[in-house]
Protein backbone atom coordinates (compact mmCIF):
# COMPACT_ATOMS: atom_id res chain seq x y z
CA UNK A 1 0.00 0.00 0.00
CA UNK A 2 0.72 3.38 -0.73
CA UNK A 3 0.13 6.77 0.24
CA UNK A 4 0.15 9.08 -2.69
CA UNK A 5 -1.54 12.18 -1.09
CA UNK A 6 -2.92 14.27 1.91
CA UNK A 7 -5.20 17.33 2.90
CA UNK A 8 -6.31 18.52 5.77
CA UNK A 9 -8.41 21.41 6.99
CA UNK A 10 -10.02 22.90 10.16
CA UNK A 11 -11.29 26.52 11.08
CA UNK A 12 -8.04 27.73 10.69
CA UNK A 13 -6.26 26.83 7.76
CA UNK A 14 -6.42 24.10 4.72
CA UNK A 15 -3.29 21.88 3.72
CA UNK A 16 -1.78 19.66 1.06
CA UNK A 17 0.84 17.26 1.83
CA UNK A 18 1.41 19.54 5.17
CA UNK A 19 1.37 22.84 2.68
CA UNK A 20 -0.82 25.56 3.66
CA UNK A 21 -3.23 26.41 0.72
CA UNK A 22 -5.52 28.73 2.53
CA UNK A 23 -6.03 30.25 5.42
CA UNK A 24 -9.44 31.14 7.36
CA UNK A 25 -9.31 31.70 11.26
CA UNK A 26 -12.66 31.75 11.94
CA UNK A 27 -14.77 31.13 14.80
CA UNK A 28 -17.79 30.94 12.93
CA UNK A 29 -18.59 27.21 12.01
CA UNK A 30 -19.39 27.33 8.20
CA UNK A 31 -17.39 30.39 7.42
CA UNK A 32 -14.11 28.92 7.46
CA UNK A 33 -15.63 26.55 4.12
CA UNK A 34 -17.15 29.71 2.54
CA UNK A 35 -13.46 31.33 3.27
CA UNK A 36 -11.42 28.29 1.84
CA UNK A 37 -14.41 28.01 -1.28
CA UNK A 38 -13.28 31.60 -2.16
CA UNK A 39 -9.83 31.74 -1.77
CA UNK A 40 -9.22 28.32 -3.92
CA UNK A 41 -11.65 30.27 -6.37
CA UNK A 42 -13.53 27.00 -6.57
CA UNK A 43 -17.26 26.69 -8.91
CA UNK A 44 -19.28 23.97 -8.09
CA UNK A 45 -22.98 25.79 -7.41
CA UNK A 46 -24.14 22.50 -5.52
CA UNK A 47 -21.61 23.42 -2.96
CA UNK A 48 -23.62 26.11 -0.85
CA UNK A 49 -26.38 23.84 -0.89
CA UNK A 50 -24.21 21.12 0.94
CA UNK A 51 -24.00 20.80 5.13
CA UNK A 52 -20.79 21.54 6.75
CA UNK A 53 -19.52 17.90 6.82
CA UNK A 54 -20.12 17.82 2.56
CA UNK A 55 -18.65 21.10 1.93
CA UNK A 56 -15.30 19.99 3.90
CA UNK A 57 -15.11 16.75 2.58
CA UNK A 58 -15.88 18.48 -0.93
CA UNK A 59 -13.19 20.90 -0.63
CA UNK A 60 -10.77 18.02 1.02
CA UNK A 61 -11.11 16.23 -1.69
CA UNK A 62 -10.85 19.27 -4.64
CA UNK A 63 -7.09 19.87 -2.89
CA UNK A 64 -6.38 16.36 -4.30
CA UNK A 65 -7.47 16.44 -7.46
CA UNK A 66 -4.37 17.10 -9.15
CA UNK A 67 -3.27 14.07 -8.27
CA UNK A 68 -6.34 12.03 -9.68
CA UNK A 69 -4.91 13.07 -13.63
CA UNK A 70 -2.41 10.22 -13.49
CA UNK A 71 -4.41 7.46 -11.99
CA UNK A 72 -6.29 4.39 -14.02
CA UNK A 73 -9.70 4.02 -13.97
CA UNK A 74 -10.59 5.55 -11.34
CA UNK A 75 -14.06 5.80 -11.96
CA UNK A 76 -14.14 1.93 -11.04
CA UNK A 77 -10.90 1.05 -9.21
CA UNK A 78 -11.52 3.68 -6.24
CA UNK A 79 -13.62 3.42 -3.23
CA UNK A 80 -14.04 6.05 -0.46
CA UNK A 81 -13.70 5.14 2.98
CA UNK A 82 -14.98 7.67 5.27
CA UNK A 83 -15.27 8.09 9.20
CA UNK A 84 -16.41 10.47 12.11
CA UNK A 85 -17.67 10.36 15.67
CA UNK A 86 -20.89 12.55 15.22
CA UNK A 87 -21.88 11.34 12.20
CA UNK A 88 -24.50 14.20 10.91
CA UNK A 89 -25.47 15.25 14.09
CA UNK A 90 -25.47 19.17 13.56
CA UNK A 91 -27.80 18.84 10.49
CA UNK A 92 -30.20 15.91 11.95
CA UNK A 93 -30.07 18.62 15.02
CA UNK A 94 -31.13 21.45 11.99
CA UNK A 95 -33.70 19.48 10.37
CA UNK A 96 -35.29 18.80 14.16
CA UNK A 97 -35.56 22.38 14.28
CA UNK A 98 -37.01 22.77 11.11
CA UNK A 99 -40.10 20.74 12.29
CA UNK A 100 -39.92 21.60 16.14
CA UNK A 101 -39.44 25.32 15.78
CA UNK A 102 -40.39 26.41 12.26
CA UNK A 103 -43.40 23.62 11.56
CA UNK A 104 -41.88 23.51 8.23
CA UNK A 105 -39.77 20.40 7.74
CA UNK A 106 -36.90 21.13 5.54
CA UNK A 107 -36.25 18.31 2.64
CA UNK A 108 -32.93 20.29 1.98
CA UNK A 109 -32.04 19.58 5.54
CA UNK A 110 -33.31 16.23 5.44
CA UNK A 111 -31.29 14.52 2.45
CA UNK A 112 -27.98 15.89 4.45
CA UNK A 113 -29.12 13.71 7.86
CA UNK A 114 -27.01 10.57 6.62
CA UNK A 115 -23.02 11.22 6.68
CA UNK A 116 -22.69 9.24 3.98
CA UNK A 117 -24.15 11.73 1.67
CA UNK A 118 -20.63 13.59 1.53
CA UNK A 119 -19.38 10.30 -0.60
CA UNK A 120 -21.87 10.61 -3.22
CA UNK A 121 -21.12 14.20 -3.54
CA UNK A 122 -17.74 13.34 -3.76
CA UNK A 123 -19.09 10.46 -6.60
CA UNK A 124 -20.98 12.61 -8.39
CA UNK A 125 -18.88 15.26 -8.63
CA UNK A 126 -16.15 13.11 -10.52
CA UNK A 127 -18.53 10.49 -12.11
CA UNK A 128 -16.72 7.35 -9.95
CA UNK A 129 -18.87 4.65 -9.81
CA UNK A 130 -16.69 2.56 -7.42
CA UNK A 131 -17.83 1.72 -3.74
CA UNK A 132 -18.00 3.41 -0.49
CA UNK A 133 -19.14 3.67 3.21
CA UNK A 134 -19.25 5.72 6.01
CA UNK A 135 -18.10 4.48 9.37
CA UNK A 136 -18.86 5.94 12.91
CA UNK A 137 -15.62 5.68 15.33
CA UNK A 138 -14.85 6.50 18.50
CA UNK A 139 -11.91 8.26 17.21
CA UNK A 140 -9.38 8.33 14.28
CA UNK A 141 -7.96 5.07 13.85
CA UNK A 142 -5.23 4.70 11.29
CA UNK A 143 -5.16 0.65 11.91
CA UNK A 144 -9.16 0.85 10.99
CA UNK A 145 -8.41 2.67 7.52
CA UNK A 146 -5.38 0.01 6.65
CA UNK A 147 -7.85 -2.61 7.28
CA UNK A 148 -10.54 -0.98 5.05
CA UNK A 149 -7.94 -0.16 2.34
CA UNK A 150 -6.64 -3.62 2.48
CA UNK A 151 -10.17 -5.70 2.40
CA UNK A 152 -10.65 -3.25 -0.66
CA UNK A 153 -7.89 -3.62 -2.37
CA UNK A 154 -8.05 -7.50 -1.95
CA UNK A 155 -11.52 -7.05 -3.25
CA UNK A 156 -10.18 -5.89 -7.07
CA UNK A 157 -9.75 -2.20 -6.26
CA UNK A 158 -6.72 0.04 -7.09
CA UNK A 159 -6.80 2.85 -5.01
CA UNK A 160 -8.69 3.92 -1.76
CA UNK A 161 -9.48 7.82 -1.23
CA UNK A 162 -9.77 7.40 2.85
CA UNK A 163 -10.92 10.53 5.25
CA UNK A 164 -11.96 11.13 8.51
CA UNK A 165 -14.17 14.40 8.47
CA UNK A 166 -15.38 15.74 11.90
CA UNK A 167 -17.59 18.60 12.01
CA UNK A 168 -19.49 18.79 14.77
CA UNK A 169 -19.98 22.31 15.81
CA UNK A 170 -16.85 22.32 17.97
CA UNK A 171 -13.90 23.92 17.50
CA UNK A 172 -12.55 20.81 16.80
CA UNK A 173 -14.31 20.48 13.54
CA UNK A 174 -11.62 19.25 10.65
CA UNK A 175 -11.62 17.03 7.93
CA UNK A 176 -8.13 14.71 7.15
CA UNK A 177 -8.26 13.39 3.52
CA UNK A 178 -5.70 10.66 2.03
CA UNK A 179 -5.51 8.91 -0.85
CA UNK A 180 -4.08 5.18 -0.52
CA UNK A 181 -2.66 3.02 -4.02
CA UNK A 182 -2.82 -0.41 -3.84
CA UNK A 183 1.10 -1.52 -4.30
CA UNK A 184 3.62 -3.73 -3.08
CA UNK A 185 5.67 -1.44 -0.91
CA UNK A 186 5.64 -1.44 2.96
CA UNK A 187 3.66 1.36 4.52
CA UNK A 188 4.04 2.65 7.95
CA UNK A 189 0.21 3.13 9.12
CA UNK A 190 0.70 5.26 11.90
CA UNK A 191 2.27 7.57 9.45
CA UNK A 192 -1.35 8.53 9.19
CA UNK A 193 -1.57 9.09 13.11
CA UNK A 194 1.68 11.08 13.02
CA UNK A 195 0.52 13.09 9.75
CA UNK A 196 -2.95 13.99 11.20
CA UNK A 197 -1.34 15.02 14.82
CA UNK A 198 0.93 17.50 12.98
CA UNK A 199 -1.76 18.54 10.95
CA UNK A 200 -3.73 19.49 14.43
CA UNK A 201 -0.79 21.08 15.91
CA UNK A 202 -0.13 23.41 12.61
CA UNK B 1 -42.36 43.83 -8.97
CA UNK B 2 -38.68 44.40 -7.64
CA UNK B 3 -39.56 44.05 -4.37
CA UNK B 4 -40.64 41.09 -4.48
CA UNK B 5 -38.03 39.35 -6.91
CA UNK B 6 -35.81 40.69 -3.77
CA UNK B 7 -38.43 39.10 -1.08
CA UNK B 8 -38.09 35.68 -3.44
CA UNK B 9 -34.01 35.66 -3.04
CA UNK B 10 -33.79 36.27 0.55
CA UNK B 11 -36.90 33.46 1.21
CA UNK B 12 -35.12 30.85 -1.23
CA UNK B 13 -31.97 31.71 0.73
CA UNK B 14 -33.87 31.05 4.52
CA UNK B 15 -35.73 27.88 3.20
CA UNK B 16 -33.24 26.30 0.74
CA UNK B 17 -30.14 26.96 4.00
CA UNK B 18 -28.03 28.73 1.18
CA UNK B 19 -25.93 30.31 4.58
CA UNK B 20 -23.28 31.25 1.95
CA UNK B 21 -25.03 33.54 -0.51
CA UNK B 22 -26.80 37.11 -0.44
CA UNK B 23 -29.41 37.89 -2.65
CA UNK B 24 -26.78 39.65 -4.99
CA UNK B 25 -25.70 36.24 -5.59
CA UNK B 26 -28.78 35.52 -7.25
CA UNK B 27 -29.25 36.97 -10.94
CA UNK B 28 -33.07 37.83 -11.80
CA UNK B 29 -32.36 35.99 -15.14
CA UNK B 30 -30.02 33.06 -14.36
CA UNK B 31 -31.98 29.43 -14.37
CA UNK B 32 -32.23 28.55 -10.48
CA UNK B 33 -31.82 24.59 -11.94
CA UNK B 34 -29.27 22.80 -13.06
CA UNK B 35 -25.87 23.08 -13.23
CA UNK B 36 -25.87 26.72 -14.05
CA UNK B 37 -27.17 29.38 -11.50
CA UNK B 38 -27.55 28.01 -8.71
CA UNK B 39 -27.43 24.48 -8.75
CA UNK B 40 -30.80 22.99 -7.66
CA UNK B 41 -32.66 19.66 -8.26
CA UNK B 42 -35.93 17.73 -7.17
CA UNK B 43 -35.60 18.01 -3.84
CA UNK B 44 -35.11 22.32 -3.73
CA UNK B 45 -38.28 21.90 -6.13
CA UNK B 46 -40.24 20.61 -2.96
CA UNK B 47 -38.85 23.36 -1.36
CA UNK B 48 -40.39 25.49 -3.86
CA UNK B 49 -43.91 24.07 -3.75
CA UNK B 50 -43.96 24.61 0.12
CA UNK B 51 -42.34 28.55 -0.43
CA UNK B 52 -44.92 29.48 -2.69
CA UNK B 53 -47.87 27.91 -0.54
CA UNK B 54 -46.50 29.37 2.76
CA UNK B 55 -45.63 33.01 2.12
CA UNK B 56 -47.68 33.58 -1.27
CA UNK B 57 -50.94 31.24 -0.53
CA UNK B 58 -50.41 29.47 -4.07
CA UNK B 59 -50.90 25.92 -4.87
CA UNK B 60 -49.22 24.41 -7.92
CA UNK B 61 -51.90 22.70 -9.46
CA UNK B 62 -50.14 20.95 -12.51
CA UNK B 63 -46.91 19.79 -11.50
CA UNK B 64 -45.73 19.47 -14.71
CA UNK B 65 -45.92 23.46 -14.82
CA UNK B 66 -43.10 23.78 -12.20
CA UNK B 67 -40.20 23.43 -14.50
CA UNK B 68 -41.22 26.78 -16.67
CA UNK B 69 -42.35 28.35 -13.04
CA UNK B 70 -39.27 28.15 -11.08
CA UNK B 71 -36.88 28.47 -14.20
CA UNK B 72 -35.63 31.79 -12.53
CA UNK B 73 -37.11 34.51 -9.93
CA UNK B 74 -38.34 36.18 -13.25
CA UNK B 75 -40.30 33.99 -14.17
CA UNK B 76 -41.21 33.01 -10.54
CA UNK B 77 -42.30 36.86 -9.83
CA UNK B 78 -44.43 36.66 -12.99
CA UNK B 79 -45.99 33.51 -12.30
CA UNK B 80 -46.92 35.00 -8.61
CA UNK B 81 -48.00 37.79 -9.93
CA UNK B 82 -50.30 36.29 -12.15
CA UNK B 83 -52.04 34.57 -9.25
CA UNK B 84 -52.47 38.14 -7.85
Amino acid sequence: MKLIAHSYLNRKAAFLNGVKVAHADSEQPNDFLKTYYRELTIDYPKFHKMDALSKSAFISDYLLEPFYADLVDLENKLQLVFANNDSSKQTDLKYIDSYEINNNPSPSLFVYTLPNILTGEISIKHKWYGENCFFILPAFDAQFFADQAMFSFLRGNDYCLCGWVEMNGSENEECFLFLLEKSADTFEIEQLTTLLKSYRNE
Amino acid sequence: MSELKENLKAQIIEQLNLEDLTPSDIKNEAPLFGDEGLGLDSIDALEFIVLLDVNYGIKISDPSDAREIFHSIDSLASFIESQK
